[in-house]
């Protein structure tokens, strides 16, 4: 066996991958986690007391949020299903 | 000069020293294998000393308590107080924490280095070490020949303190065999006259080492087979003490001048504890066997009183000096005083760019980082005033209809003057530096440098356009077609804009914020894009405009563009922290074209 496949075999059996994709993880949900408290907030904001230049500021940050929200969640389940392969593939050998 | 006979001379005693006796030759062979453990384990500690360093720092030097532990916990760990000190000058130019922190870290150092005389003294003397030594070193070799960076910093660490438990070996052996020959503690005696000849002599041998931990092991293994005196062992420790500050002074040697303040505070703390040392010799010896009859240290157990010696008399010193730090920082600003801000020249140049960041690729890239960012904030105050407006206005939480109004001066700035001033001196630096920091980096840290690279380019890149730009500001500014006026606000309002959410991100902290404000100023980007949203059409066919002003509009537009794409990238780059968590998940979080696209429909609809 070489001593990259030692390396990487070493890896592997050590989970030192996954390490980096659970902090990785980590770091989405906590994006996560503010971005949608902060959309709860701008939700809550009372849109008959703003003028509409306002409402237009409001109403665009909503979306940017959401789109963020939305693309974070897709990250995160990509991570997670890779997760999941890795742990198939291992229980498989 | 003096280094020209200084080497010559110590060579040719060394010789003769050899030739005469063989033990000498043994003890000196001691010496340059633990000096090579050294120089192996501080290459060792440098392969572990990227990416995450200024997290770490940062957490850890904040405080001066914190600052003081860290130095203590470096170089217990590390071995080496010279390392610390070096590595402290490099963060220190780098501008990754200040003088008063750095002093810290140095005062910690003196305390850490002192647990190797414990280690040498309580265990290096005790067991054969140097069965240790052996499957240290092949072990340790082997390794270092692996390609893996980590795997070979392991090697290191483990070669360098296989060759110091060699070294010790050698030291001791030679020394048990020297004093069948010579009584070397003949030569000594008790008295001032002894304790300054002594100390100065554990100068000289410091010096020499370029190493306090090489002279102190000396010490204690000439001590341990009753070559020295107790006393004189004592003096030669203070005078070891003293000695290793030269290191730390030819360190700084090519630092900038917070490196050479921090070789000073050095100097002057070393020489400060030294002479506490010497003063109250006798009240330190009654304290050393009093605490070592509290922890049960036998009273002919001279090496391990040494160690308890060593430990006091640093505490003391920082107990002494740490009131006085702020004192000192002050002294140290007004005499060594930087000779670039007293030269009034007109030409702003690199501020933290100097060889001593280059130890570590991660200081470089913290000093290319910070050097890009004094080249952003000159190019923001340049596009400002290009733009005739008032930074300060910028900046405030002033309307952007009032910002524009207040113009920055009655006449237009030189931007060409402007540039070559503040501008291109710094962004060759930059380009320069990162050439040769690069050669020392690894693969993952090169594309990041080159990332940071483009960063420049685009603040260089939006300079330029700002002159493009201005030329038709001026002329626009007050022109009796209100159309082309309302036009050319707008452009001024969108840039004003840009500006201030930029220097918003570049205070920000907190991650979620900054990925949203940087979304929104990709959205607002698009307003420049008078082709597609349809002004211009409208303009020239209801023949609001000329053909003339219509080309300047349409040209105009899109450098307004490109200035606002040239600082959206930049920020992406050098305003999300190279080390948090944000920048590994940036180029997916952050939007692209495709999702301002759906953003501006979802507006528009």
């Amino acid at each position: 066996m070489g001593i990259k496949k030692f390396i990487e075999n070493v890896k592997e059996s050590l989970g030192l991958d996954e390490f980096e994709k659970a902090g990785k993880k980590k770091s989405i949900k906590r994006l996560l986690e503010k971005l949608k408290s902060r959309k709860e907030i701008l939700n809550k904001v009372p849109k008959k007391k703003l003028d509409k230049k306002e409402k237009k500021e409001l109403k665009e940050e909503l979306a940017i949020i959401s789109l963020q929200i939305k693309k974070g969640e897709k990250i995160l389940d990509e991570l997670n299903s890779k997760s999941l392969k890795t742990t198939k593939n291992q229980k498989g050998k | 000069m003096l280094r020209k006979i200084f080497l010559p001379s110590i060579l040719i005693v060394l010789a003769y020293g050899f030739w005469i006796s063989p033990d000498f030759k043994e003890i000196s062979a001691g010496v340059a294998i633990f000096l090579f453990g050294m120089i192996s384990l501080e290459e060792g500690f440098k392969a572990f000393s990227g990416g995450t360093l200024e997290k770490v720092l940062q957490k850890s030097t904040d405080k001066l308590y914190k600052s003081i532990g860290f130095g203590m916990l470096a170089t217990t760990i590390m071995q080496s107080s010279s390392l610390v000190s070096v590595l402290t000058i490099s963060f220190l130019g780098a501008g990754l924490i200040g003088l008063a922190q750095g002093i810290g870290i140095v005062f910690g150092a003196n305390i850490g280095t002192t647990t190797g005389a414990w280690l040498v003294a309580g265990f290096g003397l005790k067991v054969k070490i140097s069965a240790y030594a052996m499957p240290m070193l092949v072990f340790g070799v082997i390794l270092i020949f692996q390609k893996a960076k980590s795997l070979k910093g392991i090697g290191y660490i483990l070669a360098g303190l296989g060759f110091l438990f060699l070294g010790i070996h050698y030291m001791k052996d030679g020394f048990e065999a020297f004093k069948s020959t010579i009584d070397l503690a003949s030569f000594g005696g008790t008295g001032l006259k002894y304790l300054f000849i002594f100390t100065g002599i554990g100068i000289f041998a410091t010096v020499v080492m370029q190493s306090s931990h090489a002279t102190l092991v000396l010490i204690i293994t000439a001590l341990s087979v009753g070559q020295i005196s107790y006393e004189n062992a004592l003096a030669l420790a203070i005078g070891a003490n003293v000695g290793t500050t030269i290191t730390a002074i030819i360190g700084s040697m090519s630092s900038n001048i917070i490196g050479k303040r921090l070789a000073g505070a050095h100097l002057i703390f070393n020489v400060t504890t030294g002479l506490i040392a010497i003063v109250f010799m006798s009240q330190i010896m009654y304290s050393v066997d009093f605490v070592s009859n509290t922890v049960g240290i036998a009273s002919d157990n001279y090496t391990l009183k040494l160690a308890v010696f060593h430990t006091i008399f640093n505490v003391i010193g920082v107990a002494v000096m740490v009131p006085f730090i702020g004192r000192l920082v002050v002294l140290l600003e007004n005499t060594l005083k930087d000779k670039s801000t007293e030269e009034t020249t007109s030409f702003d140049t690199a501020q933290y760019l100097n060889d001593s960041v280059l130890e570590l690729s991660g200081t470089a890239m913290a000093a290319i980082v910070r050097e890009t960012k004094h080249l952003y904030t000159n190019a923001f105050e340049i596009i400002t005033h290009g733009l005739n407006l008032k930074r300060e206005n910028i900046i405030s939480t002033m309307p952007l209809e009032d910002v524009v109004k207040k113009a920055y001066s009655k006449s237009a700035i030189d931007i060409d003057d402007f540039y070559n001033h503040r501008i291109k001196g710094i962004y060759g630096e930059i380009i320069d530096f990162s050439t040769k920091a690069q050669s020392q980096m690894a693969p993952e840290d090169i594309e990041s440098l080159y990332k940071i690279k483009l960063a420049n380019r685009d603040i260089v890149e939006a300079v330029k356009d700002t002159k493009h730009l201005q030329k038709n500001l001026i002329k626009y500014e007050n022109n009796s077609n209100i159309h082309i006026k309302e036009q050319y606000d707008s452009i001024k309002i969108g840039l004003a804009e840009l500006l201030r959410n930029i220097d918003l991100i570049s205070k920000m902290t907190e991650e979620d914020k900054i990925i949203v404000l940087l979304s929104k100023v990709k959205v607002h980007m698009q307003r420049y894009d008078i082709l597609a949203n349809g002004t211009l059409d409208n303009l020239i066919r209801h023949d609001l405009i000329s053909n003339e002003m219509a080309t300047s509009l349409m040209n105009d537009s899109a450098y307004a563009y490109n200035i606002s794409k040239n600082f959206i990238a930049m920020a992406e780059i050098i305003f999300i922290d190279i080390n948090s968590d944000l920048k590994s998940l940036s180029e997916d979080m952050i939007m692209n074209d495709e999702d301002v696209d759906s953003i501006l429909r979802e507006k528009d609809a």
